[in-house]
């Protein structure tokens, strides 16, 4: 078997994204759905449960009191933040223990820089017209998966990938590509196509590197926005560093201005601080 | 024992068996400071270049910004006996993502201010290592006064 076809044997026979997490997401569609018909699906996946319950309380939810059930949580999270707990407890199990080693990130940094980015897109979301912000902060948590599953692939040939990115010039991804036969972000795109997630959001995975990423779609040009921020505020960044290009030209066409970008840079420094709950559920 | 300096905070470090360390400066700068004399040593590590962009969280964080965070540093380490002449003066980080746009310029800003605001205040630099697209992590000890410089993914070096 060549590499490629070892990396897209991976993909496909990659653990499925979590049914319950599915199944309740287009409940959710229902506007009349009922706290009690959520709770009945949701229980039957424990990890999920257990994870729901230790993120709810993160103050960036903004629950008014702490809950210890599962019913009182459906009771007192609205739709929106029910679904954001929902998609990232169920993310969770992917990116426990060395999820990153490959990208010489230590235990728990590909989680949080996931986190992060999700976060970000959700904040920057209302300047893209027609980007609901809960898909915006999915696939601003999803954006990386690839990383999970390239990272023991990037680990065995790590000399030769850093030799191309800082001596030769490359991006960490080009070099990826070109050392592995597939970067992460492909790989990424595979994974959740696998996972039956929506075009718009496989294609933000996909071109969340590109350099002209800015000039695409809504939510491409939106997640490749918020990673190219958290990127260089340095939350969950490894070996890869902030290696590449990003064509910020494209985001005065969603009427964002360099003061915009200091803001929202600066108020994910406090967001992340509230949101310190959700960052125990990669351990 | 090890001090860890967070994103948009600062440090004071007194103790000769303390290390003060702030991880993963991309386009953040980290300042360290030490005093041979007064072996005191600080290091800060700040976001953004300019606090009028949000007065309240300057007020809230001021170790965000270089422009109320620097000043704040010295007067800090000025309260332990360090003195401008003697102290020696480490800046790390500013890198950013390639963009011909000065979009995504923030590495750049974060070292123009900082390089204007000991300009003016006659603050001479003894060693720098900013700019390019690196991830950076730097550690000042407290009671040696050395300063290691770890790039990620290519090993740690003496500053």
């Amino acid at each position: 078997m060549s590499r490629v076809e070892e990396i897209v044997n991976i993909a496909n026979h990659i653990p499925p994204f979590p049914k319950v997490a599915m199944q309740v997401m287009k409940m959710l569609e229902d506007p009349k759905v009922q706290p009690k018909d959520l709770a009945e699906v949701i229980q039957y996946d424990s990890a999920i449960t257990a994870n729901l319950l230790r993120t709810c309380n993160a103050s960036y939810f903004g629950l008014p009191r702490k809950v210890s059930s599962l019913d009182e949580a459906l009771v007192l999270l609205g739709q929106d933040a029910l679904k954001d707990i929902l998609i990232a407890s169920s993310s969770a199990r992917f990116y426990k223990g060395g999820a990153g080693e490959g990208y010489q990130l230590e235990q728990g940094d590909l989680w949080k820089h996931s986190v992060a980015v999700a976060i970000m897109s959700k904040a920057i979301s209302r300047h893209f017209k027609g980007v609901d912000p809960g898909t915006a902060f999915t696939a601003g948590l999803l954006h990386d998966i690839g990383k999970r599953f390239l990272s023991s692939f990037v680990a065995s040939d790590f000399k030769k990938i850093m030799d191309r990115t800082y001596i030769d010039g490359l991006s960490f991804m080009a070099a990826e590509r070109e050392i592995l036969g597939m970067d992460h972000a492909e790989l990424g795109a595979l994974i959740m196509e696998k996972w039956d997630f929506s075009e718009e959001m496989i294609l933000a995975v996909r071109f969340h590197h590109d350099p002209q990423a800015l000039s695409k779609d809504p939510l491409t040009a939106l997640v490749a926005m918020a990673n190219t921020l958290v990127i260089s505020m340095g939350v969950g960044v490894g070996a890869d560093g902030l290696s590449g290009a990003m064509q910020g030209e494209g985001v005065k066409r969603f009427g964002i201005t360099n003061l915009d970008l200091d803001r929202y840079m600066s108020n994910l420094v406090l967001e992340m601080e509230r949101a310190e709950d959700m960052m125990v559920l990669s351990k | 024992m090890k001090v860890i300096v967070g994103i948009s905070d600062m440090k004071i470090g007194t103790k000769p068996d303390e290390e003060l360390v702030t991880y993963s400066l991309g386009s953040c700068i980290g300042v360290a400071l030490w005093d041979p004399v007064a072996k005191v040593g600080a290091l800060l590590h700040y976001m953004l270049p300019d606090s009028s962009i949000d007065k309240d969280k300057a007020e809230q964080k001021p170790y965000m910004f270089a422009d109320t965070g620097v000043p704040r540093m010295f007067k800090e380490i000025y309260k332990h006996g360090a003195l401008k002449e003697r102290m020696k003066v480490y800046i790390v980080g500013g890198s950013q993502v390639m963009d011909d746009s000065g979009m995504f310029n923030i590495g750049k800003r974060n070292q123009m201010i900082i390089r204007k605001m000991f300009w003016k205040n006659n603050v001479t630099v003894t060693k720098e290592d900013v700019g390019g697209a690196v991830n950076r992590t730097i550690t000042l000890n407290v009671g040696t006064g050395n300063v290691k410089l770890k790039i990620s993914g290519q090993g740690e070096v003496e500053l």
